[in-house]
C-alpha cells in the first residue's frame, strides 16, 4: 500500500503546468526580450523560496475514458516566497496563455492571492502583464453569455491598500484590469520601451480615430508624467530591485513598525557647503537632490514618482538608520509652487507615510500654489486643500525645515495645526501671506501713483518692507521656533528620527488610503 | 527634443544653432513664477534647432530645442 502512483500523477501534472503556454509562446515571449512569469518569480525571489499555491489548478482535457490528455495551468501564478530573507506574497500573470486574460484564468486564484497576503499580513508584489485576469472580447464565446461587469474581490484590494504594502510591476503590455492592478498599488514600476499601460490598447483606440503605437499611447513617458505609474527602469531585473528597495523601508503590514538599520554614516556629520547651497539672488534656483543626498544616511534616498508633480520631490530615506518619508520642494519646477499634480502627489505620499507609520520630514521652499489660467483649469485650489487636509489628518511625527520660500495657503501646508510638529528654518528662509515681489504695486498703488517719482517711491517702499521680512523679526514674535545653521541640519534630522522612533504606533489609520 | 516642463516666458537664450554643447549645459532660461529656471541638456550634443526666441510666452510641453546626440 503506497500513494506513490498518485504522487507521480501530481508531479506529472505540475510539470505540465510548468509548460505555461507552450514552447512556441515561451519563445515568442523571450524573443520579445521579456521573461516568462516563472522566470520572473525565479529572479525576483530568494533561491528555492517560492512555495506555489494552486499549481494543479488549470484547464484539463480528458479523452472519452476520462484519462488526462493535456493540461494547461491557469494563467495566474502565485504563492509565498522570500526576498532578502523576508516573507512576501507574489502573484503574476502568464502572458503566454491567452495574454493573461480571464478566459484562461481561474478567478478564485486572484482572490486567494489577495486574501493570503491580507490575512498573513505580508507585502504583496503583483507582476502584471496583459489584461490581468480581466475579460477579452472572446470571453463572451468561451462563457456563452455576456458578463455584467464586476471586479470580484476588489474589497480585498481596497482593504490591503490600508494594511499591507502593495507593489505592482507592469512588465509588458498592460491593459484593462491589469492596468487597474498596476495603478492600485503603493508603488508601481514599468520597464522603458518594453512596457505600455493603457485602459485599452491601440487597436481599440484606433476605433475612436487615434492611430497610436503602444509607446505613444501608454509608454513610460506618458504614464510617469500622468502619475498613473510611479517609476520606470531599463530592465526587468531593475524593476525587481526597485520593488525590493521600496519594501526595505516598510514594515510587513500596518501592525508592525519598520526596523532601524545600523548606519555607518555619522548622525552628527556636518556639511560645510550647505551654508551656500541656497543662492542669495532670490530669482535663482538650486538643485535640491544633492542637498537631500547629503542630509540623509549615505546612499539611502529612494525617490518615488520623479516625473510626476515635479515641484515636490518625494521618497524614502534613512536617518541614523531609521526609515523616514521625505518631501522636498524643487524650485526647478514652477519655482517650487504646488501645481495640481504636485498636490495629488503630496496627498498620496503623506497617506503612504501615515499608513505605514513613517515619520515625515519636509524641506520647504514653496512660494505658493501655481497661479494663472492653466492652474485654475486644473483645479489647483481643490487639489491643494485636499493635500493640506491629508497633512492635517496625519498623526505620524512630522518635521518641517523651511529652507527658502514659504508663502500663501500652499506654504501654510508645511505644518498641521492639529498636533505638534518640529519646525526649523534656515537663515535663507522667507515667508508671508504673499511674496512682496509683484505685490507691492497692487497694495501701495495710490501711494506710488500719487508720488512725484513713482519709480523712486516703489523702491523706497520695497527697501522699507524688505527690512521687515528678515526671519529674525518673525523669530522675535516666536512665529518661527528656531533658525538653524544649515551645516548642522543632518544632526537635527537624525535627532528627530531618534525621537520619533518610539512614538510610532501600529494599527490601521482611521482613514485608510486610496490608491 | 527638449520640451518645456513649465509655462512661462523665455528670459534668455544661451546657445545658438550648430553649437556643440557638453552635458549639463544651460541652454536657455525660462522665467516662471518669478524664478529664473535654466533648461539644461542631459547629454552632450549639437544644437539642430531652437524653436523659441527671447520674450516668447511658452506653455508646458512646448518644443524648445532640438539636439543631435549622435555626434
Amino acid at each position: 500500500m503506497s500513494w506513490e502512483k498518485e504522487l507521480e500523477e501530481k508531479v506529472s501534472r505540475e510539470k505540465l503546468s510548468e509548460n505555461l503556454g507552450g514552447k512556441d509562446r515561451i519563445k515568442k515571449q523571450n524573443d520579445a526580450g521579456l521573461y516568462t512569469i516563472r522566470e520572473r518569480i525565479d529572479i525576483l525571489t530568494d533561491k528555492s523560496s517560492f512555495n506555489e499555491v494552486g499549481k494543479l489548478a488549470g484547464h484539463a482535457i480528458y479523452n472519452e475514458n476520462n484519462d488526462l490528455i493535456d493540461f494547461k495551468g491557469s494563467n495566474f501564478i502565485f504563492g509565498k516566497a522570500k526576498i532578502d530573507g523576508r516573507n512576501i506574497i507574489v502573484g503574476g500573470d502568464d502572458f503566454t496563455l491567452r495574454g493573461g486574460s480571464a478566459d484562461a484564468s481561474i478567478k478564485e486564484k486572484h482572490l486567494k492571492c489577495e486574501q493570503m497576503a491580507l490575512s498573513l499580513q505580508l507585502p504583496l508584489i503583483r507582476i502584471v502583464e496583459g489584461s490581468g485576469g480581466g475579460g477579452s472580447v472572446k470571453t463572451i464565446e468561451t462563457s456563452g453569455r455576456a458578463n455584467v461587469p464586476e471586479v470580484e474581490g476588489w474589497n480585498l484590494v481596497v482593504e490591503s491598500m490600508g494594511t499591507i504594502p502593495r507593489v505592482a510591476l507592469g512588465l509588458g503590455s498592460v491593459a484593462g484590469l491589469g492596468a487597474a492592478h498596476l495603478a492600485c498599488s503603493h508603488y508601481s514600476v514599468m520597464v522603458k520601451e518594453k512596457s505600455a499601460v493603457f485602459v485599452a490598447g491601440p487597436p481599440v483606440v484606433e476605433q475612436i480615430g487615434q492611430k497610436l503605437s503602444k509607446n505613444e499611447l501608454g509608454g513610460y513617458e506618458i504614464q510617469l508624467k500622468s502619475g498613473a505609474v510611479d517609476d520606470a527602469v531599463n530592465t526587468e531585473e531593475e524593476a525587481f530591485d526597485a520593488a525590493k528597495k521600496f519594501l526595505s523601508y516598510l514594515p510587513n503590514s500596518v501592525y508592525q513598525l519598520s526596523d532601524q538599520i545600523i548606519s555607518k554614516d555619522d548622525p552628527k556629520r556636518a556639511s560645510e557647503w550647505l551654508i551656500e547651497a541656497i543662492p542669495k539672488n532670490i530669482k535663482s534656483v538650486y538643485k535640491i537632490r544633492p542637498i537631500i543626498e547629503d542630509l540623509v544616511d549615505k546612499g539611502s534616498f529612494f525617490e518615488i514618482g520623479k516625473e510626476y508633480g515635479k515641484s515636490i520631490v518625494t521618497g524614502f530615506c534613512r536617518l541614523n538608520g531609521w526609515p523616514i518619508a521625505l518631501m522636498a520642494s524643487d524650485p526647478y519646477s514652477y519655482g517650487g509652487c504646488w501645481t495640481s499634480d504636485t498636490c495629488k502627489k503630496v496627498q498620496k505620499f503623506v497617506d503612504l507615510a501615515e499608513t505605514f507609520h513613517l515619520p515625515v520630514i519636509y524641506l520647504v521652499d514653496c512660494p505658493g500654489f501655481q497661479v494663472g489660467l492653466d492652474a485654475e483649469k486644473k483645479g489647483t485650489i481643490k487639489e491643494g486643500v485636499r493635500a493640506m487636509s491629508a497633512i492635517w489628518q496625519t498623526k505620524t511625527p512630522w518635521m518641517s525645515i523651511i529652507i527658502r520660500n514659504c508663502f500663501g495657503v500652499a506654504g501654510a501646508a508645511h505644518k498641521r495645526g492639529s498636533s505638534y510638529i518640529s519646525r526649523f528654518a534656515w537663515p535663507s528662509a522667507r515667508w508671508g501671506s504673499l511674496p512682496l515681489e509683484g505685490g507691492i504695486e497692487a497694495a501701495y498703488r495710490s501711494d506710488i501713483e500719487n508720488a512725484n517719482d513713482p519709480k523712486l517711491e516703489l523702491q523706497k517702499i520695497t527697501t522699507r518692507l524688505n527690512k521687515l521680512r528678515s526671519p529674525f523679526r518673525s523669530a522675535e514674535s516666536f512665529l518661527i521656533e528656531e533658525i538653524i545653521d544649515p551645516r548642522h541640519t543632518r544632526k537635527i534630522m537624525c535627532e528627530f528620527a531618534d525621537l520619533s522612533a518610539p512614538l510610532r504606533k501600529t494599527g490601521i489609520t482611521s482613514r485608510t488610503m486610496r490608491p | 527634443m527638449i520640451y518645456s516642463e513649465v509655462s512661462g516666458t523665455v528670459s534668455e537664450i544661451l546657445v545658438s544653432r550648430d553649437q556643440l554643447v557638453e552635458k549639463e549645459t544651460d541652454l536657455l532660461i525660462i522665467e516662471c513664477m518669478k524664478m529664473l529656471i535654466p533648461v539644461t541638456t542631459k547629454k552632450r550634443g549639437k544644437i539642430i534647432n531652437i524653436y523659441v526666441k527671447e520674450n516668447d510666452i511658452i506653455n508646458e510641453g512646448d518644443k524648445l530645442v532640438d539636439i543631435n546626440y549622435d555626434i
